[in-house]
């Protein structure tokens, strides 16, 4: 009985370390320069979406913001609707989650 | 020693801390009275506008007498500097509306953005006028609503620059944060991160993790700041900073063996392993943008993702039209060893005199076309007798910031392996002297003990 619960646990650990795995794996990394159509914080101030249409293939993409720095800029309007953007940005399945959100803009 | 150094910053923490939840006297009346300008400031602050009019925030320039081949009779600064990180200034580019692109789209741009002045009050303006111009919260407010700081045509057609004199805005003064400092350092040189390539979040600069900010170690004293000794960052207010001071001595470490270098080493050479940003920049080609405007072809990296290059460096400069950058040798009795960020750039010089033309960006930006942005320039400038050639500058930036945490900090084989970042034979050592410095024999025993106590 005791084997059979072992062989079970063992079991049930590669199970979820392969989820990790091919989760971690189908991460992928994307760098995009776009204006924001669309910039909306989220009510508890600690995370953000913004909208981005790109300026290679034109589509909108939605991506999720939540590092201090950036959702700061969104408060004070440092970062605008209209503005054009360079973000690098994690693609996990539906969900975009920004890792680098910079205005291309500068004197 | 660190339980001084842990002193001080515990000091420095609780000044910040008190200083954020200090409410700046006055308040009251503002928000009674609301917000006039700088004229609401100098009810309790008077002479400070025209003190601030005198600083190289407002100024742009100041007398030079540490580089080569300038007036030291004459203010020098990005006002009217000639240099590849941005090949105008402040004269050729003033902030103005560019021409209509292809598409038919125009905006504004100018090296003058980030002064803090209404642009009709511009540049080292003084009198009463430029008094009133200055922009007091974008320093001192916590609360300053960006989106109301833009260049825009007044009813005469002047371009001048918006600034948010609301009361809110006023409401929530005191001492700039790194967000204020940021806001205009930050994109310097065409875009964020790019001229200088340090990042100033916690997560990259030591001095920020243990919530020091810019004006703990810039200590303002009468609206001058004190800077380093960056070769490229000419304009100073007369007063130079160094990290021997209130927080580290000229002896900082435990090791005696890292304290024998202090004399010939620079804090930064391995406490600021890394940089970043731009590290060349061609105004010969400008690159079309998806919004239809241009902008100079540039290299560059993230934060981080450079190696500095290592110099002897005396704080006086070279300053030619190819090359500015430190002076200084292993023997000149002033020198150390600084890391720098090198930047090359391409523009174009004036075949007839050698020197580096400056470049108007409105006609490129709108159109690439580089030589029409030499030609306005001349123009602006007053200059006839010129035939524009290509060429390249190559320029040290100071490498004085994104302090690393000292666990990662460069250490005796990062320098002394024979593969270490410090190339001893441009350094000016001869081959025995080589030989003796990347020995195994100077660290082995230290490293060795080292790698058994973190096993």
């Amino acid at each position: 009985m005791k084997k059979i619960s072992s062989v079970i646990i063992v079991f049930a650990i590669i199970l979820v370390a392969s989820f990790t795995v091919i989760r971690t794996a189908s991460a992928e990394e994307v760098k995009i320069t776009g204006v924001i159509s669309k910039i909306e914080i989220a009510a508890d101030q600690k995370s953000a979406i913004a909208v981005i249409k790109d300026n290679k293939s034109s589509e909108s993409i939605t991506i999720t913001i939540t590092d201090e720095a950036t959702l700061d800029k969104f408060k004070d309007k440092r970062i605008l609707e209209g503005d054009e953007i360079r973000t690098k940005f994690e693609k996990d399945g539906d969900k975009n989650t920004s890792k680098m959100f910079k205005k291309t803009a500068g004197c | 020693m660190t339980g001084r150094i842990a002193a001080i910053m515990l000091g420095c923490a609780l000044l910040a801390a008190t200083a954020i939840a200090k409410e700046h006297p006055g308040k009251e009346q503002i928000l009674k009275d609301g917000y006039q300008g700088p004229k609401t400031c100098e009810a309790c602050h008077p002479g400070k506008a025209r003190e601030f009019l005198g600083t190289v925030h407002w100024k742009h320039a100041s007398k030079v007498d540490h580089v080569d081949n300038l007036n030291p009779d004459e203010e020098h600064g990005m006002k009217n500097r000639i240099y590849t990180m941005c090949n105008g200034n402040d004269i050729v580019n003033n902030l103005k509306e560019v021409p209509p692109n292809a598409l038919g789209k125009t905006k504004f741009t100018g090296c003058n953005t980030c002064h803090p002045g209404d642009h009709a009050s511009d540049v080292g303006s003084t009198g009463p006028q430029a008094e009133q111009a200055i922009d007091c919260l974008i320093c001192h407010s916590s609360k300053y609503d960006f989106s109301k700081r833009k260049p825009a045509k007044d009813k005469n057609g002047n371009v001048v620059m918006t600034q948010d004199r609301s009361t809110e805005a006023a409401a929530n003064i005191g001492r700039p944060s790194i967000k204020n400092c940021m806001a205009c350092h930050e994109a310097a040189g065409g875009g964020a991160m790019i001229k200088r390539g340090f990042s100033m979040a916690k997560d990259a600069e030591v001095h920020v993790t243990k919530g020091i900010i810019c004006v703990d170690c810039h200590q303002v004293k009468n609206h001058k700041f004190p800077t380093g000794r960056d070769p490229n960052n000419w304009a100073h207010d007369g007063i130079y900073m160094t990290c021997v001071g209130e927080c580290h001595t000229s002896k900082p470490h435990t090791d005696a063996d890292y304290n024998k270098h202090t004399e010939k080493i620079a804090c930064q050479t391995c406490h600021i392993p890394k940089t970043g940003g731009a590290f060349s920049k061609d105004f010969t080609k400008w690159e079309k943008q998806a919004n239809g405007f241009y902008e100079p072809s540039t290299l560059k990296r993230e934060v981080n993702e450079t190696a500095p290059v290592y110099a002897w460096y005396n704080l006086t400069v070279s300053n030619t039209p190819t090359f500015i950058g430190p002076k200084g040798s292993r023997t000149d009795g002033k020198s150390k060893i600084y890391p720098f960020k090198i930047f090359q750039g391409k523009a174009y010089f004036n075949k007839k005199n050698g020197q580096l033309l400056s470049m108007d960006f409105a006609p490129p930006i709108s159109n690439g076309d580089s030589l029409a942005g030499v030609a306005s320039a001349a123009k602006i400038l007053g200059i006839k007798d010129y035939e524009p050639v290509p060429g390249w500058q190559t320029i040290y930036f100071g490498s004085n910031h994104q302090v690393t945490p000292k666990n990662k900090a460069l250490t005796c084989a990062n320098c002394h392996a024979i593969n270490g970042v410090l190339n001893f034979k441009e350094l000016g050592y001869a081959s025995k002297e080589i030989e003796k410095l990347t020995n195994p024999e100077l660290y082995f025993e230290k490293l060795l003990k080292l790698q058994q106590e973190n096993e």
